[in-house]
């Protein structure tokens, strides 16, 4: 399930099971309240009514009983009995009543005679149509011991209340003496809120009740219930559209970033973030997550750049613990080792390949000049001692000395015997004068080597001597130069060879491989020394140095 | 006429005969020993044996020809060496001219001018050919023999100092690299004992060096 429908169900559901618990209790205490003043209402109304029954009655009887006028006071409506005459007090005649009309009577027996009086009901009627305090269907009426009414119904106006039989709950308790109120159905079947007690005046037994409709009553509880059902969905319906809000805000980031994350495990850290910085903890944890790119970006960086065996550059690890950072530099560091000792065997290697052709060139330079050339001296002799006919003698003797010659130079160009007798400078000296007499260019040295104990190894001195040979070579060549000047210095610390010559120059990128400068190069990298080249027109340097290795 | 006593010292035997069989030719040269290197030759001398001139090759084993002019120049004796090598260049023949070497041949020399070496030599002087003496001097001129404190090229640079030049300029001017000028510059105030330009100038000015 995702974080959205998530968050959605949860908040809503929270909101929903507030709202509807608070609703309930609302409800609850509402009709409980409207309950209880109902029936206190109810009751009041009740009260007061049978009290002023009670007292109308009471007084007309008084007056009755007081007054000296003996006389049956009745209509031909009321077939009473002589049994009744014959009780005092008050009576419910209604019983006798022709049309069984409600009927209150007065039978009062003395020396003096009989009274009988019928009050007027009509008094009692406005009494229980005071209706005051009990709503569109509120009533107060009476009933009989017979259980039919005995006043008329609102409801039911053109029954005679004789015929209406009220057997309520209400009547039977307060039949029974027993005063109270409650909720039940009233003679039409019509739930009421219902108020009930007995008036017993004399032989008047009848109950009094004050009802109201319970569906007048839960009218405002129905109202409120169609507010609390709209409030609940209004709010619902907020709810839900805050929470998807709110769901938007929190979600799209975390989708964002989930993209993002998805896109730096395929391997990808050049994509750009974009954000809203809709809160803090959003916009720290894209700060975050930058930073990791950033991180992983350097790494990245770092790694490629190890890749493509640039090894000085550097990485900070991000902290103590960024153990991809320390892997790196780790890797880093074999790698700068292992390209070391490579350096070093591949100097070693080129130093011995030279070393062996050097050695090789001298063996052949001294077996042409030690082994040849005295065989030539030698036959010279034989020559000089044998042949007998001078012209025939000079000839020969002619051909050997410039066979000699011609050993002479091939051993000289192989490799001079002065660098092992005499040092760099010397043989330098010898073979730049030997080149000027061949040559059109003027080439210009100074030795500035130390004559006596030089420092100079004979190693040194071979490479130094190829590559002035190289670079005069080159020079002759390519250059077009008129004047070449070197120097050769030597140091207490270094030897410099510096060569200059004013020619074309050269391009240092486009410059053939086969030029030379690579052979030079290499003579100085395995000398330990280092070289600098500036080849413009007009004025090509190239400045060696080699440690003095004691 | 006295008869010229010569050793040939050379490790070619062919060589050797060779050089015997030429020379046997002139009755006033005999040669009294013959030997194939240094060692010998020492040995020889060592033990008495009387000898006007040796012929040496410079190349030898065990002892080379250098080596031995050492040798005779210590043993103070009468022998007087004369090179004979294979190596026509310059500082060859200055080397054995600086050891006492009365006279320098090629080895392909032609037997005129050996025999012409060999009787000057003994009369006591000192024998090296015209083409053989250019060779020596072209060297010697190249060379820088300067034994004065500054060096010959110190001197150049202090020169170039004092007219105001920068190390960079000097270089350009000297053909040498400027690391070269900073090393001259920094040997030079070491052995003036100063420790800067200004004081360096001041100093040079007072000994009229420049």
């Amino acid at each position: 399930m995702n974080i959205k429908t998530l968050v959605l169900i949860i908040i809503n559901s929270l909101i929903v099971l507030v709202i509807a618990l608070l609703s309930f209790s609302f409800y609850e205490q509402f009709s409980s309240v409207l309950n209880d003043r109902i029936l206190m209402q109810l009751n009041s109304i009740e009260a007061l009514e049978s009290i002023q029954i009670e007292n109308l009655v009471k007084s007309e009887w008084e007056s009755f009983a007081s007054s000296e006028e003996y006389k049956e006071d009745i209509d031909s409506t009321l077939v009473l009995s002589d049994s009744i005459k014959n009780i005092n007090g008050i009576h419910d005649f209604t019983p006798y009543h022709k049309d069984k009309k409600a009927t209150i009577g007065f039978v009062l027996n003395s020396k003096k005679g009989r009274k009988i009086k019928v009050i007027d009901y009509s008094n009692i009627q406005n009494i229980l149509l005071e209706r005051t305090g009990m709503g569109e269907s509120g009533e107060t009426y009476l009933v009989g011991e017979d259980f039919r009414m005995r006043s008329e119904s609102r409801f039911l106006p053109d029954k005679k209340p004789y015929d209406i039989a009220v057997k309520t709950e209400g009547v039977i308790s307060a039949l029974k003496g027993v005063n109270g109120r409650g909720i039940f159905k009233d003679y039409r079947g019509v739930p009421v809120y219902s108020v009930y007690s007995l008036i017993q005046i004399s032989n008047l037994k009848w109950v009094i009740l004050s009802e109201i409709d319970v569906s007048e009553v839960t009218k405002p509880l129905e109202k409120l219930k169609m507010r609390l059902m709209a409030l609940t969905l209004i709010i619902f319906l907020v709810a839900v559209t805050l929470s998807l809000f709110l769901t938007r805000i929190i979600v799209n980031p975390i989708k964002n970033m989930q993209n993002s994350l998805r896109v730096m495990a395929k391997g990808d850290y050049n994509q750009t973030i974009e954000y809203k910085k809709s809160s803090n903890e959003i916009k720290e944890m894209f700060e975050a997550l930058s930073n990791l790119k950033a991180s992983l970006q350097g790494a990245v960086k770092f790694s490629e750049a190890i890749g493509n065996m640039n090894l000085e550059t550097n990485y900070e690890p991000s902290s103590t613990n960024d153990v991809l950072g320390k892997s790196l530099l780790t890797m880093r560091n074999k790698l700068i080792d292992y390209k070391n000792k490579e350096d070093d065997s591949r100097i070693m290697a080129k130093r011995l390949l030279v070393n062996g052709l050097e050695n090789e060139r001298r063996r052949l330079s001294r077996e042409l000049h030690d082994g040849l050339g005295p065989y030539l001296t030698s036959l010279k002799f034989y020559i000089e001692n044998n042949v007998k006919d001078e012209l025939k003698k000079t000839e020969m003797k002619k051909i050997v000395d410039e066979a000699i010659s011609e050993v002479r130079l091939m051993s000289n160009a192989l490799m001079p015997a002065s660098i092992d007798d005499f040092g760099i400078g010397v043989t330098l000296t010898n073979y730049i004068e030997n080149l000027n007499k061949s040559t059109n260019i003027n080439i210009e040295y100074e030795d500035l080597t130390k004559q006596e104990d030089s420092n100079i190894s004979n190693h040194q001195g071979i490479n130094l001597f190829r590559i002035s040979q190289e670079l005069i070579n080159n020079s002759l060549k390519h250059s077009k130069a008129k004047n070449i000047r070197i120097t050769l210095s030597e140091f207490d610390e270094f030897i410099s060879l510096f060569y200059f010559d004013d020619g074309l120059g050269f391009d240092m990128n486009s410059v053939k491989l086969g030029s030379g400068i690579i052979n030079i190069k290499e003579r100085v990298e395995i000398c330990n020394g280092s070289i600098l080249i500036s080849a413009l027109p007009g004025n090509t340097t190239f400045e060696i140095e080699l440690p003095i290795e004691l | 006429m006295n008869e010229i006593k010569l050793i040939i010292a050379d490790d070619h035997e062919l060589f050797r005969i060779g050089l015997a069989e030429l020379l046997k030719k002139h009755d006033d040269i005999k040669i009294v020993k013959s030997v194939a290197d240094g060692v010998e030759l020492m040995d020889a001398l060592n033990s008495g044996l009387n000898a006007d001139i040796v012929l040496l090759d410079l190349t030898m084993p065990n002892m080379d020809g250098f080596q031995v002019l050492k040798g005779i120049k210590s043993l103070n004796a009468n022998i007087k060496p004369i090179v004979i090598s294979m190596h026509s260049v310059g500082n060859y023949i200055a080397k054995c001219a600086k050891m006492g070497a009365y006279g320098y041949l090629l080895k392909n020399t032609d037997e005129s001018e050996l025999v012409f070496a060999i009787r000057n030599v003994y009369k006591g002087k000192k024998h090296f050919s015209a083409e053989i003496s250019e060779k020596m001097i072209n060297f010697m001129s190249t060379q820088s023999v300067s034994e004065n404190v500054l060096s010959r090229k110190e001197i150049e640079v202090l020169g170039l100092i004092s007219k105001g030049l920068t190390t960079k300029e000097i270089a350009a001017k000297l053909f040498v690299s400027t690391r070269t000028i900073e090393t001259h510059r920094t040997s030079i105030l070491k052995k003036f004992e100063v420790k800067n330009t200004a004081e360096l100038i001041k100093k040079a000015t007072e000994i009229n060096l420049i």
